[in-house]
């Protein structure tokens, strides 16, 4: 009876994870195409306004701009196919987050560069103070073993 | 050498470093130069015309090839409320004087393809425009927005701009006067 117990439960948990498996919502993964417009749109400038992101941007000119994002998603072009669309037709300013090549690859670079040297040379710094520390503690411990020094010390200790 | 002298080493490269990036970012902005002035030589230029916007010049124009006719540069989009006012005059005293050695261009900026022909259409333009791909012509011409006409004489040289809507007559005068030279 219990052995009976324990299959059907067995066989309920895996009828239950199939269930759960087959039974997502396919509609979920699909963005609708104006989802999918909305998401390249952000990742677009305003052409006009400066600094002005082309979702948001309720101007004519964005408004063109969003229907031509939507026009070329319904011929089957793919996200990456329209913002190199724009990219080409208005040049990389056009992009939210310009590509780190060309003539502006030193502005993404140079903080970092200028982190990594600032890091090396407090590491440098932070080695030689630790490095003298223990150079001064090994001198101290010779000097304690030297018998010319002891018999110095005591000498010293007994006159005073 | 003590830590002390590389830590300061490190900062004042640092700010060595920060400074180039502005240096980097004003050499940027200031690649745009100036607008050409009036008596200025005109920038040269490529523009590609769309296609049944050609008026008999091929597919691709320079500026430099007009050379000894008049041209007027006219920076326009569909999206410009402003370029409406001036269409219907810049087409008609195009086909006033485009068999008296003078070119009209349209130099369309930051617009999409099919609303900027239907504006042509609209319009019934018939002059020489093409699109001012990644604003290279713009840039050049240092314009601040749309609608900007420049004027260009027959030996390539900037003569007048103007950056507001212009009628008929206005067109016709600038234009008698460079023809009269």
């Amino acid at each position: 009876m219990l052995r009976f117990a324990l299959h059907t439960l067995r066989l309920s948990g895996l009828c239950f994870l199939v269930a759960c498996l087959l039974g997502r919502p396919v509609i979920a993964q699909v963005p609708a195409p104006d989802e999918e417009t909305y998401r390249i749109a952000k990742q677009l400038n305003c052409p006009t306004c400066a600094g002005r992101n082309l979702a948001d941007c309720p101007t004519e000119t964005c408004a063109q701009w969003k229907a031509e994002i939507k026009a070329q998603l319904d011929t089957g072009k793919s996200a990456q196919e329209v913002l190199d669309y724009f990219q080409a037709r208005f040049g990389p300013t056009v992009l939210q987050e310009p590509p780190k090549a060309g003539v502006t690859a030193p502005l993404w670079a140079a903080p970092v560069g200028a982190a990594l040297i600032f890091l090396l040379a407090a590491g440098a710094a932070m080695w030689r103070a630790s490095h003298r520390g223990e150079s001064a503690n090994v001198a101290a411990a010779d000097a304690a073993e030297d018998p010319f020094v002891a018999a110095l010390e005591a000498e010293v200790r007994r006159d005073g | 050498m003590s830590g002390k002298p590389l830590i300061v080493a490190g900062i004042l490269l640092g700010i060595v470093a920060i400074a180039g990036v502005f240096a980097i970012a004003l050499n940027l902005v200031s690649q745009q130069g100036a607008r050409p002035k009036p008596g200025s030589p005109a920038p040269d230029f490529t523009l590609t015309l769309y296609p049944g916007y050609r008026a008999g010049l091929p597919e691709q124009i320079r500026l430099s090839d007009l050379r000894g006719k008049v041209v007027v540069m006219n920076f326009w989009a569909s999206w410009c409320v402003e370029c409406y006012k001036e269409a219907d005059a810049l087409e008609a005293v195009y086909r006033k004087y485009k068999d008296r050695g003078v070119i009209f261009l349209g130099i369309d900026y930051l617009d999409t393809e099919a609303p900027a022909l239907a504006y042509l259409k609209q319009y019934d333009v018939t002059y020489p425009n093409g699109l001012d791909v990644q604003q290279r012509i713009a840039r050049a011409y240092r314009i601040t927005g749309v609608p900007e006409t420049f004027f260009i004489d027959r030996n390539g040289v900037v003569r007048e701009v103007t950056i507001a809507p212009l009628t008929e007559a206005q067109l016709i005068a600038k234009i008698e006067a460079l023809l009269a030279e």
